[in-house]
């Protein structure tokens, strides 16, 4: 009887929040919205706030700003609490707030056990609605920002610093073009005015999606709802997003730093999102091309098992960023995305072999396709993977807000009756449609830069030696063409900097 | 607008995390333990979730188990080594096979064990996962040609890091506080034994003779799945898998007589980095040391600590502060670490981390913060324990110690147990200057 009466509150709530909520959608794009995915009998609940606004929104001169703005809400005391008691009051709960950044997006996220739903309800309303801002949070929050960009990324973590480059050469010019923190001058120059302006500015209504999931009481939903709603009721229109540079032709960048390995990271523009209709025959070539992490992977099977160069080798259509054990994580979503390569760091003797190796590797797929056999091989593998892709509350939630975002009912769900009905041809035409291995930007971090530039642009032949004396016949004889494989790389293309000047007066240093 | 998804989901993978925590339920699932002839101990958990199974074998060898010079890092290697396949499903159909299963699946290798988990969804594919798993772990197959072109696979791991100098600081704290036990090195191993790899074929023979063998393993199933099926397939295709009756030495560690130091010039600019350890004593769910000093790492450097809120929050001295001390079948380092913002504070930092545990010595923790602690330490294990692979995954570090997830519970009973006192009396015995090893690591001027 119990449950009854829970159902039909239940259900009166849902029906209350589904009125308001109409009208909010059709006729005020300034108010507030909501994903409500509610689990009866779940003793914990999920977070998401989703906010709408990301680094693409920084003014120019402020690169960094959203980034260290939420930063302050996440990591800052609230006007209520300082940090050191919100970590007090956090910490017998085991809770936390944790901050996510895009070009297009942010978003807040935590977990709570239903005995401390409200006490940690309340600190979180407060540090997002009523933030602290105060002198000390933002001196500590803008000095580790600073940090990571001039002792940490660019010294400490040669696989991500890789990884940002080719963001950078990918959309110079576009809103895109700088990375989330910004870069060291720009960073310097933010004060803690320009965040209490951008938070005005921005974290309003209209660009929040409100993310509840689990056994929250039934009346919860419209209780957060009614404290959100009291944010300025505006919006931010859309970023109108120009078309990004598409590489004329091999575009490289070397970053010079003293290191016994080379990381690389290879990619270009792609004109499609998961809201594409050949989204899922594009996705179905990237995982046979380069899955995230798996034997599937053709590049991880052709230049780490065969001849182990390196521990991995990954390919991906849409921007990925990996979140529990080796999943997409979701709530990085745009309406632009690229194709991009990852090579694992490997020894700076192999480098251009590698290189060589990865763009012959694209240029067969783009020229012959996947086969049947790996067509149908990777479907199934794609069906059954992807039912592990969202194991916990917050990850399902996650997932049902960029299905929104996208246009589907529900993605995972989705991915179960859309593939099935692909075909071979389906991703063959895909594939042509969409990549390409002519013009591609590379960017590399290695030690000696100029030496690397210099077999680039002449072609040196690129030999490769291996510990095994009796590598397969068919490897070696596959090396001799690949040391060999032509690259146009014009020396004009080719820019090189110290690996310390990157991300300090701007990303790529301007000689 | 306020969207309402129904719970007609089909891929739901969620689990009852307990409704009232308390210690003694910590870990709230039925489970059941058998042991084949042969040694094999298998650890059961049939949830009622829909569809998953994590499938996670664990081999009671890790960085410990390499006692011999030269063979650093070999457990890894080896780890490695067994995603080669057999002569009945060789490397290429074994990946085939676990493509087509869309499973989750990989290995790692801790100070102590090495595991191998395959998550995946559809309680059909059971026998065929069972049979393909024990077929690697009976018959696993490689040649000479195959171990000299896996190794430098482990080169390249070995770079993924290199950049990072928490690698490096970690490798330089246990090569100066370990004298003879293999602690001493990290499971990477050191790079000299990494490059002679290749040359290891005969050697990784006998490693796989000691130490892959069913009287050194434990599998540990989660999900759903009926026990009485799972087992019935267990006794047919891993009875045929042969003792080892290996018995394993490993060298004792002499207690350290005075401090330690060292410091590490990295070559480019880094934040400054310092690690200030202590010897402390191996995993037990029945002597408090171990639980108390545990509750004493929370109580002084989580980050509700003072001692954190201070340095990282009001003085800003430092970026990070914490404290490590891993679950381990020897006993093992309790690391208190910060990342500290200017060279010039580390000698600052240092004092005050060892005022703190001096502090200690002298002044019983508060019952509120205890209570805090212990609060935290029991929703983090919820938390933890949320999901079918979550439940594998915490439970694989647990197994490997004590074979039965049982020790959970015992372990939150015995923190339950722990008073002030105890904490006051464990930090006197062990936070002593000639158990002390103190490590820093600066950088120098960026290229």
């Amino acid at each position: 009887m119990r449950g009854m009466q829970k159902m039909i509150l239940f259900g009166l709530v849902s029906i209350g929040l589904l009125m308001i909520g109409v009208s909010c959608r059709k006729e005020n794009p300034n108010a507030l919205t909501s994903e409500l995915l509610p689990i009866d009998g779940n003793p914990l609940t999920s977070f998401r706030i989703l906010l709408k606004i990301g680094s693409a929104n920084d003014p120019t001169g402020k690169e960094g700003l959203c980034q260290l703005t939420w930063s302050m809400l996440a990591n800052g005391g609230s006007k209520a609490l300082t940090i050191k008691e919100i970590t007090k009051q956090f910490y017998p709960m085991a809770a936390s707030l944790s901050l996510s950044m895009d070009k297009e997006m942010a978003v807040f996220m935590g977990t709570i056990h239903k005995d401390n739903l409200e006490k940690y309800y309340g600190i979180l309303k407060d540090m997002l609605l009523n933030p602290g801002f105060r002198e000390d949070d933002f001196n500590r929050i803008k000095t580790n920002q600073l940090n990571f960009l001039e002792k940490t990324l660019v010294n400490n973590m040669d696989e991500q610093f890789g990884k940002e480059i080719l963001n950078l050469m990918l959309y110079e010019g576009h809103p895109y073009g700088h990375y989330e923190a910004g870069t060291a001058d720009s960073v310097k120059n933010l004060t803690l005015d320009d965040v209490k302006s951008f938070y005005k500015e921005y974290f309003v209504q209209g660009n929040i999606i409100v993310g509840l999931a689990g056994g929250y009481p039934p009346d919860f939903p419209v209780k957060v709802m009614a404290d959100f709603s009291k944010l300025p009721a505006s919006f931010t229109p859309r970023l109108s997003l120009p078309k990004p540079h598409i590489p004329q032709g091999l575009e490289v960048v070397i970053a010079d730093k003293q290191t016994p390995a080379t990381a690389i990271s290879l990619g270009f523009p792609v004109s499609l999102t998961k809201a594409d209709k050949d989204f899922f025959a594009l996705w179905l070539a990237g995982s046979h091309f380069g899955e995230h992490r798996q034997h599937v992977s053709l590049l991880f099977q052709k230049i780490r098992e065969e001849r182990g160069q390196n521990y991995g080798d990954y390919a991906y259509i849409e921007h990925f960023v990996q979140g529990r054990d080796k999943f997409p994580a979701p709530n990085r979503d745009r309406p632009q995305q690229y194709f991009s390569i990852w090579i694992r760091p490997l020894a700076n003797s192999n480098r251009h072999f590698v290189i060589r190796q990865a763009l012959r590797e694209l240029k067969k797929l783009v020229e012959e396709g996947i086969s049947e056999e790996r067509f149908q091989l990777v479907r199934t593998y794609l069906l059954n993977y992807t039912k592990l892709y969202a194991q916990t509350l917050s990850e399902r939630l996650g997932w049902q807000m960029d299905s929104r975002y996208y246009g589907y009912q529900d993605f995972l769900a989705d991915v179960q009756t859309a593939l099935p009905k692909l075909t071979r041809e389906d991703v063959n035409r895909a594939i042509k449609k969409c990549l390409n291995f002519e013009n591609v930007c590379i960017a590399v971090i290695t030690q000696d830069a100029e030496s690397l530039k210099s077999d680039l642009v002449a072609n040196t032949p690129s030999p490769v030696k291996y510990a095994n004396p009796n590598m397969p016949k068919a490897v070696l004889d596959e090396d001799t063409v690949i040391q060999v494989f032509p690259l146009d790389v014009k020396a004009e293309k080719v820019r090189t900097a110290p690996a310390a000047e990157f991300f300090q007066k701007g990303g790529i240093p301007q000689k | 607008m306020i969207r309402c998804t129904a719970l007609a989901l089909s891929v739901f993978l969620l689990l009852a995390v307990p409704t009232k925590l308390q210690s003694s339920s910590v870990f709230p699932y039925n489970y059941k333990i058998e042991v084949l002839e042969n040694g094999l101990k298998i650890v059961s958990i049939p949830l009622n979730n829909p569809n998953i199974i994590s499938y996670y074998t664990i081999v009671r060898s890790g960085s410990r188990n390499e006692i011999e010079p030269g063979k650093s890092g070999f457990a890894h290697f080896f780890e490695h080594m067994m995603f080669k396949g057999t002569k009945q499903v060789p490397r290429p159909a074994y990946d085939e096979f676990l493509t087509e299963l869309g499973a989750g699946t990989n290995g790692f290798t801790t100070d102590d064990f090495t595991c191998y988990f395959v998550v995946f969804a559809g309680r059909n594919n059971l026998e065929k996962v069972v049979r393909t798993e024990a077929d690697r772990f009976i018959n696993l197959y490689y040649d000479e040609e195959m171990i000299k072109t896996e190794a430098p696979v482990i080169e390249g791991e070995y770079y993924s890091s290199v950049s990072n100098p928490d690698r490096r600081l970690s490798e330089l704290l246990r090569d100066t506080a370990y004298e003879k036990h293999s602690y001493k090195h990290t499971t990477l191993g050191y790079l000299k034994d990494i490059q002679d790899m290749p040359n290891q074929f005969e050697y990784s023979q006998l490693y796989k003779k000691r130490f892959y063998a069913p009287d050194n393993s434990i599998l540990l199933v989660v999900g759903d799945f009926d026990h009485s099926q799972l087992m019935s397939l267990v006794k047919k295709y891993y009875s045929g898998w042969e003792k080892s009756n290996y018995s394993l030495q490993t060298p004792v560690e002499p207690p350290q007589t005075k401090p330690k130091r060292a410091h590490y010039a990295w070559p480019t600019q880094t934040l400054a980095r310092l690690a200030v350890a202590f010897h402390g004593p191996a995993y037990s769910d029945e002597v408090g040391d171990k639980a108390a000093l545990n509750l004493l790492a929370a109580t002084s450097f989580s980050p509700s600590s003072p001692l954190f809120q201070r340095l990282v929050n009001e003085e800003q001295k430092c970026q990070s502060l914490g404290a490590g001390f891993n679950d381990t079948r020897d006993p093992s380092l309790l690391v208190l670490n910060a990342v500290v913002k200017k060279d010039d504070d580390l000698p600052y930092v240092e004092a005050e981390i060892l005022k703190e545990l001096e502090r200690i010595k002298n002044e019983p923790v508060s019952a509120d913060i205890l209570a805090d602690i212990k609060s935290n330490m029991k929703y983090s294990m919820a938390d933890a324990l949320g999901t079918t692979d979550g439940v594998a995954g915490t439970l694989a570090f647990y197994i490997n110690l004590t074979a039965d997830p049982g020790t959970l519970n015992k372990l939150f009973d015995l923190y339950d147990k722990v008073t002030p006192k105890d904490i006051q009396e464990t930090a006197k015995k062990y936070f002593v200057p000639a158990n002390s090893t103190v490590i820093t690591l600066t950088g120098g001027k960026a290229k």
